[in-house]
């Protein structure tokens, strides 16, 4: 059978073969993937792309720092551009594909070695391909009293891809950037660096404080393409002794106004530590129902079938999910205060313990992730529509009622325009909102893919006219919410791209970065 | 400036997009034995009708389904190195699947199959066989044929539809696979 290979734009047949050569010296031949159904996976995308735009030309599995140096060198050489995956979980995002076909996958996994968890003062040191359950078992096998801050994909994702992409979690450390401390990075000719107090020699402070001496330049390394990062220090929460998982209900889609109004003070103040979501009843339900059981029809989903399933599912047109943590007299005294707080209303209904364990929705695998723990729960998101279409629209938005309630409604609008669904929830940080809508399509129907390409690109289009930007998006639209932010930014990104990668190797297209 | 990337694939500005790709072709194939469990094994994930169906052309063509029950993604990956592993799932499922595998192991081929309509996604050359009613079903005969193709060598990426006329109408779907870990 003939077969058409796939090579990095602009390297030939030949340098390619060499460069793969110098590849399996360095790694191994088992480390080195060519072969189109051990590919094949890596080629799973859940956007509105064209497959044929993210197929790798291969894939490299490294075991260590000194070989992802090597690797780089080699990719200096023959300009070889590479694609950086950590575990590969960033679904709807981008996946395990590569940004562009052509590209070679550099698959971190195998570097997935523990290096350092300090119980005292509760911080780890880790390679990317550590997944959140690794770590977890670690720590419980330890008997250390540490918790995880694990986001939805949970037990199969890991604490450095999800970081460097700036992924959040529900705990008090939900904002996994502002936990990070210290990493090692390899530059693109080969150089590796240590952030923060790492430069020093046998420093014991790398894990503790993070800014280091001169610039701080962790954050240059996160949703960018200027490094690849061989180790993460992150900062874990020590496990209180009480912890009480809640959750209140609303019955109406205005209310979600008056709930940023109250919780807005809560969270800053920390009498509720975690990040609080804001749950819309067809995220609430969509993790374990199907769409087709509550209607039928081929556009937006009707009022009358969101009603239906509050009814059947015992659940609210908004659901927040919080949880405190501390002594038991910490956790008594804040709950006085949370329940003080949302008696201001006659709308909402404060649930715990038995009451709330009874409801329908996702108060069990909420609170499971609200302490740390992992569940798979929401992948069930996959089965509201089917079809294998999925893509996070993410705005950030004020924690102020206005503001949400504005993105909601428009959001809503050009959802209903394109006929798709408003599954959807806000993630409450101290002081904005991270508002996630899962934009769920039939990917196997082309029109429908088309649609949602061009409700992706109008919900980007209309949001940012508005003052709302994005804070993460997938591989297919990076160039376009880039733009969204600004030339001269992007002239900003761009030179340090030239500085310190000028040959273009490092994952070329990321967020929206070129030489 | 808000370009979107399919602007700058039109413009040719996107590095790797100038390559002509064909989907029913694809990448390097070497030939490679697939490298079977000795004793024939392989691991038949799902439960109901159409796994048991699936098992059963499986056993026709001379593998030894293990009945692995409701499909687990984390029990697909804690399989030995060159384990098989076929059967069915729903699209959480599916988006698990073909998440784990990256780097773990290789997708041999993939099935749609809802109301008669049946696309089949082979990595190991043609579906030739499938839905031939002689199997009794065709879960059956997706078995045989996922038998057969577990047993060839790697090649390029094959797409092909059937429409099998007498299917009952349905909106439901069901989503097969034949994986190697």
């Amino acid at each position: 059978m003939s077969t058409q290979r796939i090579f990095p734009k602009g390297v030939s047949e030949a340098d390619f073969d060499e460069a793969l050569g110098r590849f399996r010296e360095t790694l191994g031949a088992d480390s080195v993937l060519t072969e189109s159904d051990q590919l094949a996976p890596y080629t799973k995308i859940m956007m509105a792309g064209a497959d044929e735009d993210y197929i790798p030309s291969a894939a490299l599995m490294p075991t260590s720092t000194e070989q992802v140096q090597e690797i780089a060198r080699i990719c200096n050489e023959f300009t070889i551009p590479i694609w950086t995956i950590s575990t590969g979980k960033n679904l709807g995002y981008g996946s395990a594909a590569p940004g562009e076909t052509g590209q070679v996958i550099l698959d971190m996994k195998r570097m997935n070695r523990i290096l350092d968890v300090d119980p005292e003062v509760c911080t780890a040191l880790i390679e990317p391909g550590v997944t959140y359950q690794q770590l977890y078992d670690y720590i419980q096998e330890k008997g250390y009293r540490l918790m995880l801050d694990p986001p939805a994909p949970s037990a199969i994702a890991g604490p450095v891809g999800n970081t460097l992409d700036r992924g959040v979690g529900y705990t008090p450390y939900g904002d996994h950037f502002m936990f990070q401390c210290g990493m090692e990075v390899v530059l693109a000719d080969g150089e590796k660096i240590r952030t923060g107090m790492g430069g020093i020699e046998n420093s014991s402070s790398w894990q503790v404080f993070k800014w280091g001496y001169g610039p701080y330049i962790d954050g240059l390394f996160t949703q960018s393409n200027y490094g690849i990062v061989t180790k993460m220090g992150l900062w874990l929460m020590p496990e209180p002794p009480a912890y009480r998982p809640f959750i209140i209900q609303y019955p109406d889609t205005e209310d979600l106004e008056e709930i940023v109004e109250i919780l807005r003070p809560l969270r800053i103040s920390q009498v509720i530590p975690n990040a609080v979501v804001i749950v819309h009843t067809l995220w609430d339900a969509g993790t374990h129902v199907e769409r087709k059981d509550f209607f039928d029809g081929s556009g937006s989903i009707s009022r009358e079938a969101i009603e239906r399933i509050k009814e059947h599912e015992g659940i609210g047109e908004w659901n927040v999910y919080a949880a405190l943590y501390g002594t038991p007299e910490q956790v008594e005294t804040n709950w006085k205060i949370v329940e003080q707080a949302f008696s201001q209303s006659d709308k909402a209904k404060l649930m715990y313990g038995e009451e709330a364990e009874q409801r329908g929705g996702g108060f069990e695998y909420r609170s499971a992730l609200m302490k740390g723990e992992m569940n798979l729960q929401e992948f069930g998101l996959y089965n509201w529509r089917g079809g294998g279409g999925s893509m996070w629209f993410a705005p950030v938005s004020q924690a102020k009622g206005s503001e949400t309630l504005d993105q909601t409604r428009l959001a809503m609008k050009i959802l209903d325009k394109y006929g798709f669904d408003y599954v959807a929830e806000f993630i409450v940080a101290w002081r904005e909102m991270h508002h996630v809508i899962d934009l769920l399509y039939n990917r196997q129907d082309p029109e429908e893919t088309q649609r949602a390409y061009d409700c992706f690109s109008e919900l980007i289009d209309e949001f940012s006219k508005r003052g709302y930007g994005l804070y993460r998006t997938n591989t297919e639209f990076m160039e376009k919410v880039a733009g969204t932010f600004g030339e001269p930014l992007r002239e900003v990104h761009k030179t340090l791209k030239n500085a310190l990668d000028p040959k273009g190797i490092l994952s070329p297209g990321k967020s929206g970065i070129r030489q | 400036m808000t370009i979107t990337r399919r602007q700058l694939l039109r413009g040719g500005l996107v590095l790797g997009s100038a390559i002509p790709v064909s989907l029913s072709t694809g990448w390097m194939g070497q030939a490679m034995a697939a490298g079977l469990s000795p004793n024939g094994e392989i691991q038949l994930f799902g439960v109901g009708r159409s796994t048991a169906e699936l098992g059963r052309g499986l056993r026709e063509w001379g593998l030894r389904p293990v009945e692995a029950g409701r499909f687990d993604p984390l029990a697909l990956t804690a399989l030995p190195v060159g384990s098989l592993a076929a059967g069915f799932t729903d699209e959480a499922g599916l988006a698990l699947l073909t998440s784990q595998l990256v780097g773990r192991g290789r997708i041999l081929a993939l099935g749609r199959h809802k109301s008669g309509d049946h696309q089949l996604v082979s990595q190991r050359g043609p579906v030739t066989q499938a839905f031939d009613q002689k199997a009794g079903s065709w879960q059956a005969a997706l078995g045989k044929e996922y038998g057969r193709l577990a047993q060839g060598p790697a090649t390029d990426r094959l797409v092909r539809n059937f429409r099998d006329q007498s299917a009952r109408q349905s909106n439901t779907s069901e989503l097969s696979f034949l994986v190697q870990v």
